[in-house]
């Protein structure tokens, strides 16, 4: 299959810091396909998230998105984000409204879409992330579960063809997580492409059907878990023995 | 202010058309002013409290409630205007010698506090119906319709909704500096509370970076921009209004 998204060598320093966050990292996804990310914090996976829609740009190495190489004017970014969605961690961080049905709307909006496509894609983003009934609830009188559910209805309503979820996880509860991971299996199944950043290692072994291994700004590995699981040396860096 | 916020978001008036109900409010409270007898004061407070109860669903009492806390307010206001202070004997009214000063009212400052007094109640009270009926982010929508600048819009949408950000931050800062004893004393507490101010602060700063990021993320491309709610815009509303109104011109004209 065609990757959708590939990076090649990307290297990436933040002003100030001493260390690069990317150094020579490289990834190549394929269309349809549920990955997940591991390694430790500070490995960089929420900084190679950031390379994918164009929030941050390479110092050197290349992102492809559906064949083509990003490029960074005002148009072609705004149709990169609308392509690549991102969940970011804390919701708080992403819900700016203080009504959900029109933080939902908000992306489609900069989309330029009309009225009465934007009112649909709303209503069918909260019917998959199941809170239509919180829709005209303040977000400030949410759970984190909701929060969670509700940020990522306002990515979902863009119709994202590949989506990027910053370790949402680790905060949910068990059954939250598993009504979470059944949403990312329906948009799979109709086509989209999630891509996980987790430390929850029986998500990357059960759920996803690639795994990639990053430690200090690189992937080291991109396999099917079962591949990456074997292999002791590499998962022993990002996690003990006993919690595979 | 959270308790009168969560009443708004339940209240039944909210899928009312909030430009209805802030311009029903505005009205009540120009014709308070304009009118000027304690009558049509006192009908509207009524008014405005039947409304937010039977018709916004409120507890009866809680419209009483709020009320009754503005009103302590209104009569230290209107304390100054009935009684007057003097050094010589006022010739009307009721008054008590205090050493060289006379402390008296007369019917015609009793009056005067009478109106003022229940010219605010009016307006105080159409002022709680839409605070109760109507929460901020539908105010806001209004505003937007009466095309004020988008960047005010955008300002008061970001205010409100990281108020309570901010409060829960403040909140959980100040658990953890209270579990370390960070307020055993007046200068500990007077040094934790300087250093909670600014990690406040220094949260704020990081989490507007963070919000731009997943802002830039959908799109955002320097305005916030939403899609209006939809409202429920029945056809007896104006009557409604209509009603209301000739009430308070038949209590001006009896009274």
């Amino acid at each position: 299959m065609n990757p959708i998204l590939e990076l090649d060598n990307v290297h990436y320093r933040y002003p100030g810091q001493p260390d690069p966050a990317l150094r020579g990292a490289s990834l190549s996804v394929p269309a349809g396909s549920k990955v997940a990310i591991v390694g430790r914090n500070g490995s960089g996976k929420s900084t190679l998230f950031l390379h994918c829609n164009g929030i941050l740009r390479p110092h050197s190495g290349t992102v492809r998105v559906g064949g083509r190489p990003v490029t960074y004017d005002r148009c072609s970014l705004l149709d990169l984000r609308r392509r690549v969605g991102i969940v970011f961690q804390d919701p708080e961080d992403q819900l700016f409204s203080a009504s959900v049905a029109q933080d939902i709307s908000f992306g489609p909006l900069n989309l330029g879409l009309d009225g009465e496509e934007i009112r649909r894609r709303v209503q069918v983003a909260a019917e998959m992330c199941e809170i239509t009934e919180l829709l005209n609830r303040p977000t400030h009188a949410m759970s984190g579960g909701q929060k969670t559910r509700a940020a990522l209805a306002g990515v979902l309503a863009m119709d994202p063809e590949v989506l990027l979820v910053d370790e949402i996880t680790g905060s949910l509860d068990p059954w939250m997580r598993r009504q979470i991971l059944a949403i990312f299996d329906r948009l799979v199944s109709s086509g989209t492409t999630v891509i996980m950043a987790t430390h929850d290692m029986r998500i990357a072994r059960g759920w996803a059907d690639m795994v990639a291994v990053m430690d200090a700004g690189r992937v080291l590995a991109t396999d099917r878990p079962d591949a990456i699981f074997a292999d002791r040396n590499l998962v022993e860096l990002i996690t003990p023995e006993d919690e595979w | 202010m959270q308790i009168i916020d969560r009443y708004a978001y339940s209240s039944r008036a909210r899928v009312v058309d909030p430009m209805y109900k802030a311009g029903l409010a505005l009205l009540v409270i120009v014709l308070c002013l304009v009118l000027d007898r304690p009558m049509v004061g006192l009908l509207a407070a009524a008014w405005m409290w039947g409304l937010a109860t039977y018709w916004g669903g409120l507890p009866v009492l809680l419209f009483g409630r709020v009320l009754l806390a503005e009103a302590a307010f209104l009569l230290l206001t209107v304390a100054g205007v009935a009684v007057s202070v003097s050094t010589i004997p006022p010739a009307i009214g009721w008054s008590w010698n205090l050493g060289p000063l006379w402390v008296g009212c007369s019917p015609a400052s009793l009056e005067t506090a009478l109106r003022l007094a229940t010219r605010a109640l009016g307006g105080t009270a159409a002022m709680n119906f839409l605070a109760l009926t109507t929460p901020l982010v539908d105010l806001i929508d209004a505003l937007r319709r009466l095309k004020t600048p988008a960047l005010l819009i955008d300002l008061m949408t970001l205010v409100y909704r990281f108020l309570f950000t901010l409060l829960e931050s403040l909140t959980r800062i100040h658990t953890a500096q209270e579990s370390r004893l960070g307020y055993v004393n007046l200068s500990r507490g007077m040094s934790s509370a300087g250093v909670l101010a600014g990690q406040l602060f220094v949260d704020a700063c990081h989490r507007s970076r963070r919000l731009q990021i997943a802002l830039e993320s959908r799109g955002y491309s320097g305005e916030l921009r939403v899609l209006p709610a939809e409202y429920r815009r029945d056809r007896w509303l104006p009557w409604l209004g209509a009603g209301i109104v000739a009430s308070l011109f038949l209590a001006r004209v009896i009274a």
